[in-house]
């Protein structure tokens, strides 16, 4: 009896220990990777809200992003809280694998943000049984960028790049490489980006809603295996890279004509001395699917706060105060980052309107934020990166004039095989 | 005929020599280009040299990430020289019946992959509070298996006289080992120092599991972290990978006479 009432004592003076120290300064960690982009953007926003709460001091780590992955998966799965970070970022595409494997690792903040202001896909992603997790922070919304001054040559202006499907981008990649002797893209093999550009333009994924797979009766599925391929046999299309670094120094030296990729690519692109040379278009559709469009999306990622962390609701009323309110904190990120936001708000603002010279004047942000308003919001489902490894272990195979249809059903057993 | 073989045995030296060299050249060429002269192939030095250095010390705490680097290899590898070497001796010097079974079963953790230790260890260490220090680095690898067992097997061609002789001479057992032992045994001892302080200083997958701030990020980490930028830059990449590999490098040309007689078989 005498020895509870002591550890009351003790636990009493232990909240009161630790008001105290909160009273006096508190310490939120944040892990992310990508210095240059996540890091500045979140240093950004920490310099804001500090200058309004000089007790908070905000630490943001970063890490490869296969580190933070497997150092985030080790701890959450080792069941120690210590160590954790009070937000961390991942990426859209695992967001529900990281939901459903730590159930009550991850803060709910269903009541906490105003989720109608975030473009609707990016929340729903995050969201399990009613519950949404993320603040969404960058936006992985497609385009297809491209060498205005090349595809002028060429003979197409703005406007000939508008509406058309993937088969006749394909035929776009012909007369550039004839009239400039310049593939239009850079594809590598081992990427199955453009399949799930194809499939979210069309409002489908590998996995239905309830986590099992969406490919062998998938029409959508079928039309962009299709699609892809077909570009791919043609040669003239584009030049074969291996690698993340070919693939941007193709279009970065100007070994080729153009990228279809998410918004994020932005900023390599504009860093490259060729201004009033680029422009973007919407991607293309698939054609004959029923509700395919011209918007997708392409990785993007965003912020979690962990329930086990000590600094939580200073977190959250950091993330409502400035990732969840700040019209004029998402210019200053677009503008020094490239990082094109989930909050929808932003686009009122003075640089999400402006024309941009390196794009010959085109009000690209505002393009972008057109067309994410009209991505369709998909389920990623926690098997993205197997059904992609199935994907691409085709592609070689239906190059070489494989069927369809047997490959469908190869990717669909090795997948089944790989989720049970 | 012989000539034949001879220049045939060469040029496949050659070929060999090239391969092993081209990944350190294409990494200190690299380091003098720009992001796109080196996507783009370029093989020749570059001028962009000082712009890379700028920048990588204007994005990274170079100082305080050396130091954490250069403070757990070493002392990692001073550490694990002393307790590796000590119990090498101990197994072949000491004989008893358990003996042989203690190191059998030493040898079969070898086979356990660190992998699976991983999760074990960080609660281990989370358990002592010791998350995010050096101790937590260090610890895990000062008791190395393989470093036990090789420091067990050239214990073999330490002459038994020798000992003898030093405890007729009135010796401790300590005053032999300190004396005598680490003298005789200073080839292997480099041998040992060499490949410690390589595999301390490039140490990977544990540093990122158990540190969790910047002020205890090591160099191999940092190097990491650069590299997955969305557009990354190569010319910063490459000379934070100059930087990191001098030290081992630096190391290895110091020891490398003592390294060659270490790894031939020990005493000298």
């Amino acid at each position: 009896m005498k020895m509870t009432a002591f550890k009351g004592v003790l636990a009493v003076a232990g909240i009161q220990l630790i008001t105290a120290t909160m009273a006096l300064a508190t310490d939120i960690t944040v892990w992310c990777w990508a210095p240059e982009f996540n890091g500045a953007a979140m240093n950004e926003a920490i310099a804001r809200y500090t200058a309004a709460n000089p007790d908070t001091k905000i630490t943001v780590v970063d890490f490869a992003k296969g580190d933070l992955e497997t150092k985030l998966q080790t701890q959450l799965a080792s069941g120690t809280t210590e160590g954790l970070p009070d937000i961390v970022l991942i990426e859209d595409y695992g967001a529900q694998k990281y939901l459903l494997s730590f159930p009550g690792a991850f803060e709910p903040l269903t009541d906490k943000i105003d989720y109608s202001q975030f473009a609707k896909y990016k929340v729903e992603l995050a969201t399990v049984e009613g519950q949404t997790y993320s603040l969404p922070f960058d936006s992985g919304v497609t385009g297809l960028f491209y060498r205005s001054d090349l595809l002028e040559q060429a003979g197409y202006k703005a406007d000939a790049l508008k509406d058309i499907t993937w088969e006749e981008l394909s035929a776009i990649g012909d007369k550039v490489k004839e009239v400039t002797g310049k593939p239009l893209l850079s594809v590598d093999m081992n990427d199955a980006g453009a399949i799930r550009i194809m499939l979210q333009s069309a409002g489908s994924w590998y996995f239905n809603a309830d986590g099992t797979a969406n490919i062998k009766d998938n029409p959508v599925f079928k039309a962009a295996l299709t699609s892809w391929v077909g570009m791919l046999k043609n040669q003239n299309l584009y030049k074969s890279v291996s690698g993340w670094g070919d693939y941007t120094g193709a279009f970065n030296n100007g070994d080729v004509a153009g990228v279809f990729t998410g918004v994020w690519m932005t900023g390599g692109i504009k860093g490259n001395n060729m201004s009033g040379k680029w422009a973007v278009a919407p991607i293309p559709k698939l054609a004959g699917v029923e509700g395919a469009g011209h918007a997708s999306n392409l990785g993007g990622s965003s912020w979690y706060v962990l329930s086990s962390a000590p600094s939580k609701d200073a977190a959250i009323d950091f993330l409502q105060k400035v990732w969840a309110s700040d019209v004029d904190f998402y210019q200053k990120i677009l503008v020094g980052q490239g990082a094109f936001a989930a909050y929808l708000p932003a686009r009122d603002g003075e640089a999400y309107s402006a024309a941009d010279a390196y794009f010959g004047g085109q009000s690209v942000w505002k393009d972008f934020s057109d067309w994410q308003a009209a991505i369709p919001g998909v389920n990623y489902g926690i098997f993205t990166n197997e059904a992609d490894a199935a994907v691409t272990a085709q592609l070689p195979g239906l190059i070489d004039g494989g069927d369809i249809d047997a490959a469908i059903e190869a990717i669909d057993a090795q997948i089944a095989q790989q989720i049970q | 005929m012989n000539r034949l073989i001879s220049v045939v045995a060469q040029a496949g030296m050659w070929l060999a020599a090239f391969i092993s060299v081209f990944p350190f050249l294409w990494m200190v060429t690299g380091a003098t280009n720009t992001a796109n002269d080196i996507t783009g192939g370029r093989f020749l030095p570059g001028t962009n040299l000082f712009v890379n250095i700028a920048k990588f010390f204007e994005l990274v705490d170079a100082g305080r990430v050396f130091f954490n680097s250069f403070f757990v290899a070493i002392t990692g590898t001073a550490l694990t020289l002393v307790v590796s070497s000590l119990a090498g001796y101990g197994f072949e010097i000491f004989a008893s019946k358990a003996r042989d079974r203690v190191f059998a079963g030493l040898l079969l953790l070898l086979s356990v992959p660190f992998a699976a230790m991983m999760i074990p260890l960080f609660v281990m260490f989370s358990g002592a509070g010791l998350i995010n220090t050096y101790i937590a680095m260090i610890a895990p690898g000062v008791a190395s298996i393989f470093m036990i067992f090789y420091f067990r097997q050239n214990t073999k061609s330490f002459p038994h006289e020798l000992r003898d002789a030093a405890k007729l001479d009135g010796l401790k057992e300590h005053q032999i080992f300190w004396f005598i032992y680490i003298p005789v045994m200073r080839s292997t001892y480099a041998a040992a120092m060499i490949i410690l302080f390589m595999t301390n200083w490039n140490a990977y997958l544990w540093p990122l599991i158990v540190l969790q701030t910047n002020e205890m990020k090591t160099i191999t980490l940092t190097v990491a972290s650069l590299a997955t930028a969305y557009t990354p830059d190569y010319g910063l990449i490459m000379i934070a990978n100059v930087l990191a590999t001098l030290p081992t490098v630096l190391v290895f040309f110091l020891l490398q006479r003592r390294f060659v007689e270490g790894m031939l078989g020990g005493v000298k």
